[in-house]
């Protein structure tokens, strides 16, 4: 068993990531300004001076999961994505420096796969039910599962013993994980977003997103990335085995919590939704692949 | 890691031209198949051919076909002709032979088993040329030494049409209907009918019992009572709202409580039916009659 107290001064060594470009740090700092204040050349300068970061932002501004601009340049690529995008970019980048090549528990396409698609579904079920900050949504999609980095750079052996069980078992990784290390990705991940000094509700969507109703205050972003989450999982965008559950979303008490902020939810053609997932999956694919490319050999 | 390259798609630009959007919605408010953005060259590519025909170049053209000419109910029919044409094969969909052997029989044998009521009935209506009850007929075998250990069941098989149910009696299969089922399965199930063909066995057979029923028959529907599971893939789409509205009050009453009906892949029952709970399994959604006094609970 793992104490959250044995696992804090692990978590605190990730306060500076040596491996994260060092244009990162202000560009964040930059685009929490209110938007009047953000500088949009200086952040095109500031992309521009790391080539993976540009390359990403590239890529996703081409990609049709964003709406394919045919982008050549750093600039174009920036103000195609918007300021918001290339946020949660970064956000991406510094989550893909944590985990050391040859330390992933499972497979970094898949990890990626899974944020990105839930990021993506989060951002289109946000758009469908009218909620007001469908970027945001797709910010907690991508970060969401922040602790199970955690947890792989933490206890890495442990970890993939718990990836094993949850596999060979096919059920729920935070249930093995309860049971083996005692703790979650939900409690490790928020100790790491406060270190971070993500926004307060984001923080909340990485530690309540499997229990949505205990979130304090962020409630409906949390319940509408719990709903993302399970979609993705019973659709090949999980963690890369199959995870045995029948879901009635409607009959759960987070689509009950996001009805009363989202009355239009109660209208979504979800068989739709739902093969319009299927639909997107090879794009999320091919685009996590792409653009983690690097990553996914070294850590295979 | 090998990386996943997305697959061309040669008439993607065709697919782009708004008037398949249009083809789309008119599609899905008829006959509840959808077609997501992705795969739209797909949708294009089927009203190609039959473009060809009426010697149409305009998908607009071919748009009133489908919506204001005299033709338009044979027309809408062809094309649906041409969208599900090849979707009959053994095996055809395995994630919902998945969800069946991990999640529903688990569920079923538990609740009628603790009642000691161990009989099974399956109901695959419009069974065309018997692919998918012959592929029923071995998933049940094959459980019959394990879940289904002790348990006695058997298969409805109807279509309207007397030719496909004279196939499917005489259950001889090619290697295209074959290509998805196992050499075990086909050597423990089929004998060798000619040198190209396979003949479903006595004891395939035996299971299964074949009859001409209307879906749109009141009286003869009204019959088929006790179901626990209930296959329907790519019948209703012909039927109007109407008479889809009547079919499906039929399969809720023919279904026991907590019983589960699986449409197509690609068909929604959005806004027809709103009895029955839209469930997720991996890679495949069903439809679940809820047992009386069911309120909510969300993951099964």
């Amino acid at each position: 068993m793992t104490t959250l107290d044995q696992i804090r001064p692990k978590i605190k060594s990730l306060e500076s990531i040596p491996a994260v470009p060092a244009i990162v740090h202000p560009l964040i700092s930059m685009l929490q300004l209110p938007s009047d204040k953000i500088d949009i050349e200086e952040v095109v300068k500031l992309v521009s001076y790391d080539a993976g970061i540009a390359a990403q932002c590239l890529r996703m501004s081409n990609s049709p999961l964003f709406g394919r601009r045919n982008t050549e340049t750093v600039r174009s690529a920036v103000m195609a994505l918007g300021l918001k995008r290339v946020q949660a970019i970064l956000m991406g980048c510094c989550m893909n420096h944590i985990v050391p090549p040859g330390k992933w528990a499972l497979p970094a396409t898949t990890f990626w796969r899974h944020a990105m698609g839930c990021a993506l579904v989060s951002r289109k079920l946000a758009t469908l039910i009218g909620y007001p900050d469908p970027e945001k949504a797709y910010l907690a999609g991508l970060l969401h599962d922040l602790g199970i980095l955690v947890n792989t750079i933490a206890c890495t052996d442990e970890y993939r013993e718990c990836f094993r069980l949850a596999r060979e078992n096919h059920v729920a990784l935070d249930q093995v994980e309860a049971q083996i290390l005692g703790l979650t990705h939900c409690q490790t991940g928020k100790v790491l977003a406060e270190q971070w000094r993500f926004s307060a509700d984001i923080v909340e969507v990485v530690e309540f997103h499997h229990n949505a109703s205990a979130a304090p205050t962020a409630k409906a972003l949390v319940s509408l990335v719990y709903l993302s989450d399970l979609l993705c999982r019973l659709r090949e965008l999980g963690y890369g085995y199959y995870e045995s559950m029948g879901v009635d979303l409607t009959g759960d008490s987070c689509w009950t919590i996001l009805v009363e902020h989202c009355p239009a939810l109660a209208n979504v053609d979800l068989a739709r939704l739902t093969m319009d997932i299927d639909g997107a999956m090879e794009e999320i694919v091919g685009l996590v692949d792409a653009v983690f490319k690097g990553e996914a050999a070294a850590s295979a | 890691m090998a990386s996943t390259q997305v697959a061309a798609k040669p008439e993607i630009d065709d697919a782009k031209n708004p008037a398949y959007l249009k083809i789309r919605e008119v599609i899905y408010q008829v006959s509840g198949i959808y077609q997501p953005d992705e795969k739209l060259y797909l949708l294009a590519s089927r009203c190609a051919r039959r473009m060809a025909v009426l010697k149409t170049t305009s998908p607009a053209e071919y748009l009133e076909h489908l919506t204001v000419r005299g033709n338009r109910d044979t027309e809408m029919r062809l094309l649906l002709n041409e969208i599900t044409i090849g979707e009959t094969y053994m095996f055809r969909s395995p994630p919902q032979i998945e969800a069946m052997r991990n999640i529903i029989l688990p569920q079923i044998t538990k609740t009628k088993g603790a009642m000691g009521f161990k009989r099974l009935h399956v109901w695959s209506a419009g069974c065309s040329t018997g692919e998918e009850p012959y592929t029923l007929a071995m998933f049940l075998l094959e459980e019959s030494a394990k879940q289904l250990a002790g348990w006695t069941f058997d298969i409805l098989a109807t279509d309207l049409n007397e030719n496909s149910l004279t196939t499917a009696k005489t259950g001889v299969y090619g290697e295209y209907s074959l290509r998805s089922t196992s050499e075990l399965l086909r050597k423990k199930y089929f004998k060798q009918f000619d040198d190209k063909r396979l003949q479903a066995s006595d004891q395939l057979k035996s299971i299964i019992r074949f009859d001409r029923v209307n879906l749109s028959d009141d009286r003869k529907m009204t019959f088929c009572k006790g179901m626990d599971l209930i296959l329907c893939c790519n019948v209703l789409i012909y039927f109007d709202l109407a008479s889809k509205r009547r079919v499906m009050q039929h399969f809720h009453s023919n279904l026991l409580p907590g019983g589960y009906l699986f449409l197509g892949h690609a068909e929604s029952l959005y806004q027809v039916d709103d009895r029955f709970h839209l469930v997720h399994f991996p890679g495949t959604i069903g439809y679940w009659k809820p047992p009386i006094g069911y309120n909510g609970g969300g993951k099964k």
